[in-house]
């Protein structure tokens, strides 16, 4: 791996893109890093350069990334629906970020490595799809967001033909993590919680920290093609529910719009892609992962679910400052 | 992907599998089997024979013959599994809820060839049935293209003829010694053959359990265990 190679992350102000700018900072062929995102990073970062550039500023973006001239650019700001946004301000944000980003990217004579952020939603979910795609099946996706990260993964692999540089994509399976927003992790940690009574297939999930190492591991290898990132097992929306000691609302089919409904009120909407995968599942082989990235996923998706379910739902810090006539 | 078998393999993940009792990739339930299988024992009472040519760990495909309704891939499975101590597979899934998803839970796979060659390659015991016939002496078709997961992956190809009565509780599997390709070939010849090779093995093995053969229609009614308890 060649050395003083400047990385440029997009997305760096949500979990993951923080989690990925954090240990980029370690990797020694990391001369320079830079981020750009809407909202500022969720954690310290020493020697990460970040921009907040509002969605839409296309002139700053590109004036940013051009003069930075990166030579591996990390894409991670892809809003899951309903995570932080909804469903069409996601697609908008999504569609926004990657032409510009991706656009500007294009215009760096240093460029080298395009890593994208995807999802197993790509494969969709149609009847007599294979159970565990790999990444030489066909994307087909059959929900919005599936068509965004197929969006995606379009626009890298178009740009880096155009203009002959690698261009990876990681087909991240749900990533749950303490602090993502996941619209299934919210779901899942309601009181009570739906689930398909006649289907209740199987899913696999994704530790953030897993995900965000094996960005770096894209990054650092110049992933070239997609990849598949999941953690090993499976679990069913009623072992789930059951595991964290929650209610289960059996659901047989139309309720479901009056289950989410219920669910968005009480603020956990859930996305289309998400009832796809509690009705069809959404599994998939990660083989490729450890042979191609030389890493592997450390937690299991029971694991995570269980680690769902144990975290706190308040956190209490005590005051760094005693409060006047307090002891300290 | 298309379904004729021929997928990329890869080397077989390392990664920590999930606890036994966990779902596993392919969304198979050691729970859901271990539920189903001793409801099941309540209709059949399976005999098991050559289950020690079957490989210990290593990934087979198990051929059996069926015969319409009887469900023979499936109670061959759970038999299988039991006696191996082993996750075993059966090809013939349904995907369509509610039953596509519950035959998921006990270990079905879509009757894909890309689907059939990856459990192979990850070192799984499969097992798939011949075509449905309406007499149980008979075996159906065996389908090539499964059959050619086997040989692009490598794996052992075992013949298994099994017999069970529609109004009665026996069951029976006998297993026979794995199969190989009789001529080297290039192409898809090698599938072709090795099934045929296979349908003609299980009907010796099914003549091998013995039974009424009057020669008259009575032979067709599907009353025999065949050898069954």
């Amino acid at each position: 791996m060649a050395t003083g190679r400047r990385v440029l992350v997009s997305g760096m102000g949500g979990e993951l893109g923080s989690l990925v700018a954090s240990l980029l900072e370690d990797e020694p062929w990391v001369e320079a890093l830079e981020g750009i995102d809407a909202d500022p990073p969720r954690r310290h970062l020493r020697r990460a350069v970040f921009h907040r550039v509002v969605p839409g500023q296309h002139d700053r973006i590109v004036d940013l990334i051009t003069r930075f001239d990166p030579h591996v650019v990390v894409h991670i700001a892809v809003w899951e629906p309903y995570s932080r946004a909804n469903p069409d301000q996601a697609r908008y944000l999504t569609d926004d970020a990657a032409t510009s980003v991706l656009g500007a990217a294009a215009e760096c004579p240093s460029l080298e490595s395009i890593v994208v952020r995807s999802g197993l939603e790509i494969y969709g979910r149609r009847r007599g799809a294979p159970t565990r795609p790999d990444e030489d099946d066909r994307a087909d996706p059959t929900s919005g967001y599936g068509e965004m990260v197929a969006g995606i993964e379009d626009t890298a692999n178009r740009l880096a033909q155009r203009i002959g540089v690698a261009a990876g994509a990681l087909r991240l399976a749900t990533v749950i993590g303490p602090h993502v927003p996941s619209p299934l992790g919210r779901l899942l940690r309601m009181p009570a919680v739906p689930f398909s009574v006649l289907a209740d297939p199987p899913f696999a999930l994704l530790r953030e920290r897993d995900a965000a190492a094996a960005f770096v591991a894209a990054a650092r290898v110049r992933l070239d093609g997609p990849v598949n990132v999941v953690a090993p097992g499976a679990m069913t929306a009623l072992r789930a529910i059951r595991r964290g000691r929650r209610i289960p609302v059996p659901m047989v089919g139309p309720e479901w719009r009056f289950a989410a409904q219920i669910a968005y009120l009480a603020g956990a909407p859930i996305p289309e892609h998400v009832v796809e995968m509690f009705h069809r599942g959404r599994l998939a082989d990660g083989s490729r992962l450890p042979q191609v990235l030389g890493i592997e996923p450390q937690w299991t998706t029971s694991e995570i679910i269980d680690d769902l379910y144990s975290w706190p739902s308040i956190i209490h810090r005590p005051a760094r400052v005693p409060a006047p006539g307090m002891v300290a | 992907m298309s379904t004729d078998g021929v997928v990329a393999l890869r080397p077989r993940r390392t990664a920590p599998a999930p606890a036994p009792h966990e779902i596993d990739d392919w969304g198979r339930d050691p729970r859901a089997v271990g539920i189903v299988w001793g409801a099941a024992r309540l209709r059949w009472h399976v005999t098991l024979g050559g289950d020690q040519l079957v490989p210990k760990r290593a990934g087979a495909l198990v051929v059996v013959n069926t015969r319409r309704y009887a469900l023979a891939p499936i109670y061959t499975a759970f038999a299988l599994a039991e006696a191996l101590d082993r996750p075993v597979r059966f090809v013939g899934r349904p995907d369509v809820a509610p039953a596509g998803p519950f035959v998921q839970r006990l270990g079905g796979l879509l009757a894909r060839a890309d689907e059939v060659t990856r459990a192979l390659h990850d070192g799984d015991l499969v097992v798939m049935g011949a075509e449905p016939t309406a007499h149980p002496r008979h075996v159906g078709r065996v389908d090539h293209r499964l059959i050619g997961a086997a040989v692009a992956t490598g794996t052992k190809v075992l013949p298994a003829a099994t017999a069970s009565a529609p109004f009665r509780r026996g069951a029976r599997i006998e297993i026979g010694s794995p199969l190989t390709a009789n001529r080297k070939r290039r192409g898809p010849l090698a599938e072709l053959e090795l099934a045929d090779q296979v349908r003609e093995r299980i009907a010796v093995l099914l003549g091998g359990f013995g039974g009424v053969a009057t020669g008259t229609p009575l032979d067709w009614l599907p009353f025999s265990g065949m050898g069954g308890a």
